[in-house]
């Protein structure tokens, strides 16, 4: 369990770092808070030539309110985002969803970035990006671009990010205030990626849902966005939805799979479960309000 | 602040009655008898312990808290060398041929051994029981590999980073064969060793079961038939295996090395290498737990050993925990069938239990299965029982002991007396109490003529009964089924051997030697090891508490060879009942010599003189007071002062034999709640009753009973080492295998039900009776929450999807691809659309009939079920082939998506390459054969070398 060689470099600015990964043509991995990275080093199952070192570029850091969202710097600890007053004030929901990204220890080092970069089928973070609408903020040396979360995975591990590309930001568009927001999730023990898990949030307006952004996670290769659900929602009054119908459609959006710790078939029973569960809890608070 | 303090009168009687205060409070975790070591050692304090049942504090922890432990990797030695191995990819074959000539080149590399580099020591793997092995196990493999992981060269080099960059260099060629993975397997299959008649590793008992236990069982009103399926188990000790091996001149050899014994291993070493025990010396000081597992080096130690006797360096090799997970021995996997006659009242009349144990290729304790039947029934009153017990040979890394080597009977016996109950209609208290032996019945003999005189699961059983509301449960659990939560109670109870001695050539009884020194401070060396086992901190607690001197100056060294004598250490929980003994033998001895010494000096008899808090003083003669120091320093220095033929000095040592077996007992109840929406099981409540005769520390009986308790709840629950078909291990990482955390184990309640054991001291071992009753009591809660959807089939782990299965009568865990799914079209055509086994687009063609005037295609086209048998588990992938004439074109399509490739088929060989980006860049060169509706062949995947192709038609 020790890695292979390789060189080490920790740029200053974005551009170096973008230049070092052109130069690198592929055999660079940036190393952001390293809690997969390294792992996957000593391994030995990554064996990149160099490895970026992000966290002496400054403006990769930090979480700030911008027009219409909130966008978070990719190397920010999932620390600082637990305790972001930003987050716990306009997006609570993704402070909830980093609470569940593996232990107290392992989120001191692991960043925001990191974990919806790598884009683990099972992981929170992802998920939380494609229910809420993110947008992911990609630079190269070639200039910079702007891909929407659920355009950014293409399957377990593997997104649209070309060689020389890095995530230089997240921006989240802004919610309104009372938003309704979902969470939930099923892990063997607390920390482990889940066996099955739901993120999103509900905008009402006048009691109707004007918006609905659902996603799924460790129901398929990538985060599952829950459109049929979504569309389903959008229109109706909270009193009025049945969470049991809804919860089938979003299942219905899922490409579960077996895998040593449970199965498909578990994953889409107790699926349809939490979502309808979650569901009736979001309307609870609502009336509770 | 030495001034003589006179211990008499009333102020010794208040200290006395302080002392019994104390220990009444001993459940109480903060009571107020542990001492603190922050504060300077208060002789009054102190004076008023009798350290012997008290919860003082570990001496071990701080050096251990504070990260001053010495392990064996924090042992560096000039010159050193590190090690890495170059380990099998595959489960069985043939070694063609080695090329290491990459890997010599690489800069730092000193030596590449393989087995024809050791062939030149004769090594012998014996077993922990000496006895050499059936079939012939070399430190290296010798010309064939039998499982995922076997060692195959050993590479020396400046630093284990440049031994794995050169490991990861060495080309091997295999002819590979078909390996045996299972035991059901290897029922059928023919041998996987050379030169044996079938898999086979050991057998007791008949295959046919005797006909007047046949007609006993058949006559039974009531027959039950339970079965066990127990998972494999790592043992995964904190700190993994590891040896640092010098040599000091010709045949001296020091080994730190991580272990359960620092004389069990130079005795192991001496008779495998034949070496002069003499010369090999064995350091452990601090270990992180063995569980079994380190009773003995294996293959890879020793080949450390033999590489370190060729090369002359001190060489190093720390197992990392990817090696552990696969290389290292394993636990477990049995599988059990009980058979049970009762009476209509629910009285016993019979039992025959048929048990298989999945041994490996090279197990550590092939003859180990002996024991499983001794104790089934050995607390119950059983009239008799017949058995059948296997271990088989299979292509899996080998068999070694687990912490409770009597778990799997105790487990198939608690939860098969729950079914019975159930099926009987009796409570699961009731079975128990009108089946178990009570001390009432002893002395008695059991069926399988085992002679009980102490043991008492009965009354730990009563004890618990008196600590939880049985009925009080049963009307909670009744109201909580009417709002569909389903709580359970799990009751078991157990009876264990411990500190055996005296019937098997390495389990001997213990050896402890102890002094006071000319300062009057005592030290004690003793052949106890602690992996956690605090044996530092109970030993000074006997000596001090028999010699009348504090606690904080007694010293007691152990964990290595050259001190002490021979003992196997931590094997059966034997420590405390054995070393225990010896410790309060010798520390008599001790007293008394200090006593006649004293006795001359301050002129009166031995029988007058009292030690207590180091100082020694005349009853009723306060002013004849001494220390321990002044008496200590005539002793040695001086010879006139002496009486006549009193040895100088004040040393003595007793080793210890102490009788053959000594019992513990212990009933436990579980309340577990699971969850009906998902299967997930929550632990509410554990309360342990236990026999441990006398508790030298019950702050140490609860740990080792919590640690016990805890893996318990790990095998019931959660971990689970598993193997493809093809012999791959899919739990390489403790993100597949699954610990326990703190999260999954409740705050125990203890009830020290405790009766002295015939010992010397009254102890009863502790070390592994959690292990053993935690499964049951678990099992039996889950069993007992889900009762009203039907019996719970015992195959561990009981994981959600299984215990899902339970409540909703459907097998969810079944591997069937997902009814076809309508993801939504609308919207965004660019996200990324799953491409799984259960949405790829149906071929285009039929396969096979559309080009039926092909042969070749006749056999390749279509849609095929692909394994991928990589490093990190077995992938599915499916595949689609079509060909024309020689041409081969198609696509794969796995979770990570589709790919299409051409290549070649010639005849029924394809060949074709694909390139990947994830993990790294690299191209996938597919070689595969068609045979039929089956295929095989390899995957070369560049650095992480070749996986097993292997599939059918889809």
């Amino acid at each position: 369990m020790k890695p292979a060689p390789f060189d080490y470099v920790a740029p200053a600015s974005v551009e170096e770092a973008c230049a070092t990964l052109a130069e690198a043509c592929g055999g660079a991995a940036v190393l952001a808070g390293g809690q997969t990275l390294i792992p996957l080093l000593n391994l030995r199952m990554s064996q990149p030539f160099i490895l970026v070192d992000i966290n002496n570029i400054p403006e990769l850091k930090g979480i700030t309110r911008v027009d219409h969202g909130i966008r978070i710097g990719p190397a920010t600890r999932q620390c600082d985002a637990v305790d972001s007053d930003i987050l716990i004030q306009d997006l609570p929901v993704i402070v909830e969803a980093v609470r569940h990204v593996g232990h107290h220890q392992t989120r001191n080092r692991g960043t925001v970035g990191g974990s919806i970069t790598l884009g683990e089928p099972a992981a929170e973070l992802p998920a939380t990006a494609v229910a809420l609408g993110a947008t992911i903020e990609i630079r190269s040396s070639q200039g910079i671009r702007q891909v929407s979360a659920d355009e950014f995975y293409l399957g377990p591990y593997m997104n649209v990010l070309e060689h020389d590309e890095l995530v230089t930001g997240i921006t989240f568009p802004g919610w309104p205030q009372g938003h309704l927001t979902i969470f939930r999730e099923l892990a063997q023990r607390p920390g482990d990626f889940a066996l099955v898990g739901l993120v999103g949030a509900l905008a009402i307006e006048a009691g109707k849902i004007t918006h609905a952004g659902l996603a799924w996670f460790g129901m398929g290769p990538t985060p599952m966005k829950a459109r049929q659900a979504e569309q389903l929602l959008i229109g109706q009054s909270l009193q009025d939805i049945d969470p049991e119908i809804i919860a089938e459609s979003a299942v219905a959006d899922t490409a579960p799979f077996d895998d040593q710790h449970t199965s498909a078939e578990y994953r889409r029973t107790v699926g349809t479960r939490l979502f309808a569960r979650a569901l009736l809890e979001a309307i609870d608070a609502q009336e509770a309000v | 602040m030495n001034a003589p303090t006179q211990i008499s009168g009333p102020k010794a009687t208040e200290n006395i009655q302080e002392t019994q205060l104390a220990i009444k409070s001993e459940s109480q975790l903060e009571s107020k008898s542990e001492n603190k070591p922050s504060e300077k050692p208060s002789h009054d304090a102190i004076t008023s312990g009798r350290y012997i049942g008290q919860r003082v504090r570990r001496k071990e922890d701080p050096r251990l808290l504070t990260g001053r432990g010495q392990f064996v990797d924090d042992i560096s030695l000039p010159g050193q060398l590190q090690v890495a191995f170059a380990r099998s990819p595959i489960a069985r074959g043939d070694i063609v041929a080695i090329n290491m000539d990459i890997a010599l080149d690489v800069p730092g590399v000193h030596a590449i051994y393989t087995q024809q580099d050791l062939a030149c020591y004769n090594v012998d793997m014996i077993s922990f029981f000496l006895v050499s092995p059936e079939v012939e196990i070399t430190p290296l493999a010798n010309g064939r590999v039998a499982y995922v992981g076997e060692p195959v060269a050993l590479v020396i080099a400046d630093s284990r980073a440049i031994a794995e960059d050169a490991a990861s260099l060495i080309e091997v060629e295999y002819a590979e064969q078909d390996p045996v993975i299972s035991i059901r397997d290897a029922h059928h299959a023919p041998p996987i060793h050379p030169g044996t008649d079938d898999n086979i590793a050991a057998q007791m008992g008949e295959e046919d079961i005797d006909e007047d236990l046949e007609a006993e069982l058949q006559r039974a009103p009531h027959l039950i038939t339970h079965t066990v399926v127990h998972q494999r188990i790592s043992q995964s000790p904190m700190e993994t295996r590891g040896v640092l091996v010098t040599f000091d001149g010709s045949e001296e050899i020091t080994l730190y090395i991580t272990c359960q014994s620092p004389h069990m291993v130079a005795r192991w070493v001496s008779i495998a290498l034949g070496l002069p025990p003499a010369a090999i010396r064995v350091i452990a000081k601090d270990v992180g737990g063995g569980f079994g597992l380190k009773n003995h080096p294996w293959k890879e130690e020793t080949a450390v050993i033999l590489a370190a006797m060729k090369l002359r360096r001190p060489l190093k090799w720390i197992e990392d925990r990817y090696e552990n997970l696969i290389g290292a021995n394993q636990a477990r996997e049995q599988e059990m069938a009980l058979q049970i006659g009762f009476d209509h009242d629910g009285t016993l009349i019979a039992s025959h239990g048929n048990y298989s144990c999945n041994n490996g290729a090279y197990p550590q304790l092939a003859e180990c299965n002996i024991a499983v039947h001794m104790f089934v029934w050995a607390a119950y009153k059983m009239p008799t029982y017949g058995f059948l017990t296997r271990g088989w040979y299979t292509n899996t890394v080998g068999y070694a002991a687990y912490r409770g080597p009597w778990a799997m009977e105790t487990l198939i016996r608690e939860t098969a007396l729950d079914v019975a109950a159930r099926r009987i209609g009796l409570d699961p208290i009731e079975i128990r109490r009108r089946n178990l032996v009570t001390l009432q019945d002893q002395p008695t003999t059991s069926c399988m003529e085992i002679p009980l005189e102490d043991v008492t699961p009965a009354e730990c059983l009563e004890k618990l009964l008196t600590a939880f509301d049985v009925a009080a449960f049963r009307q909670e659990q009744a109201a909580a089924r009417e709002q569909e939560r389903y709580l359970g109670l799990g009751l078991a109870t157990y009876i264990e051997p411990t500190g055996a001695a005296g019937a098997i050539t390495t389990m001997t009884g213990e050896l402890a030697q102890v002094r006071i020194e000319p300062t009057g401070k005592v030290t004690a060396t003793m052949s106890t090891h602690s992996q956690g086992h605090g044996t530092a901190t109970t030993m000074a607690q006997i000596f001090a508490d028999r010699l009348g001197v504090a606690y904080e100056d007694v010293t007691v060294f152990e964990g290595d060879s050259s001190r002490g004598g021979f003992s196997p250490g931590a094997a059966g929980s034997r420590q405390g009942v054995i070393a225990g003994g010896a410790a309060i033998k010798a520390a008599e001895l001790l007293a008394d010599k200090t006593k006649l010494l004293a006795s001359h000096l301050l002129d009166t008899t031995p029988d007058n003189i009292l030690i207590d808090n180091g100082m020694v003083s005349v009853a009723g003669q306060p002013d004849k007071t001494r220390s321990l120091a002044d008496i200590a320093n005539i002793a040695y220095g001086e010879p006139d002062r002496l009486p006549e033929d009193f040895e100088p000095g004040l040393e003595a040592q007793y080793r210890y034999q102490p009788p053959p077996m000594t019992f513990s007992s212990a009933a436990n109840a579980c309340v577990v709640e699971v969850d009906s929406d998902t299967g997930f099981v929550k632990i509410l409540r554990w309360i342990s009753s236990e026999d441990c005769g006398t508790p030298i520390n019950p702050a140490i009986v609860e740990g080792q009973i919590s640690g016990g308790l805890a893996q318990a709840i790990g095998m019931v629950l959660l971990e689970e080492v598993g193997f493809d078909e093809r012999g791959n291990p899919t739990t390489a990482t403790y993100k597949d295998y699954h610990l326990p955390a703190i999260s999954d184990v409740p705050d125990f309640e203890f009830v020290h039900a405790n009766t002295p054991s015939q010992s010397v001291g009254g102890m009863r071992g502790v070390g592994e009776g959690g292990a053993i009753i935690g499964a049951p009591a678990l099992v039996n809660a889950i069993a007992d929450a889900l009762s009203p959807f039907g019996e719970v089939p015992v195959e561990l782990p009981l994981t959600p999807v299984k215990l899902l299965s339970v409540i909703e009568g459907r097998d969810l865990s079944r591997k069937t691809a997902a009814p076809a799914n309508t993801p939504a079209q609308e919207g965004n055509t660019s996200v990324a659309e799953p491409v799984t086994p259960a949405t790829a687009p149906e071929p285009a063609i039929a396969p096979a009939t559309a080009t039926a005037t092909n042969t070749v295609a006749a056999v390749i086209d279509g849609d095929w079920k692909m394994i991928l048998s990589t490093p990190m588990g077995p992938q599915e992938i499916s595949g689609h082939f079509e060909t024309q004439g020689d041409l081969l074109s198609g696509y794969l399509s796995s979770p990570e998506g589709q790919m299409d490739f051409s290549g070649t088929a010639e005849g029924n060989n394809l060949k074709f390459d694909l390139k990947v980006q994830k993990p790294m860049k690299i191209t996938l060169k597919y070689n595969l054969t068609v045979d039929g509706d089956k295929l095989a062949g390899k995957c070369k995947m560049g650095i992480f070398g070749s996986a097993k192709v292997s599939g059918e038609r889809a």
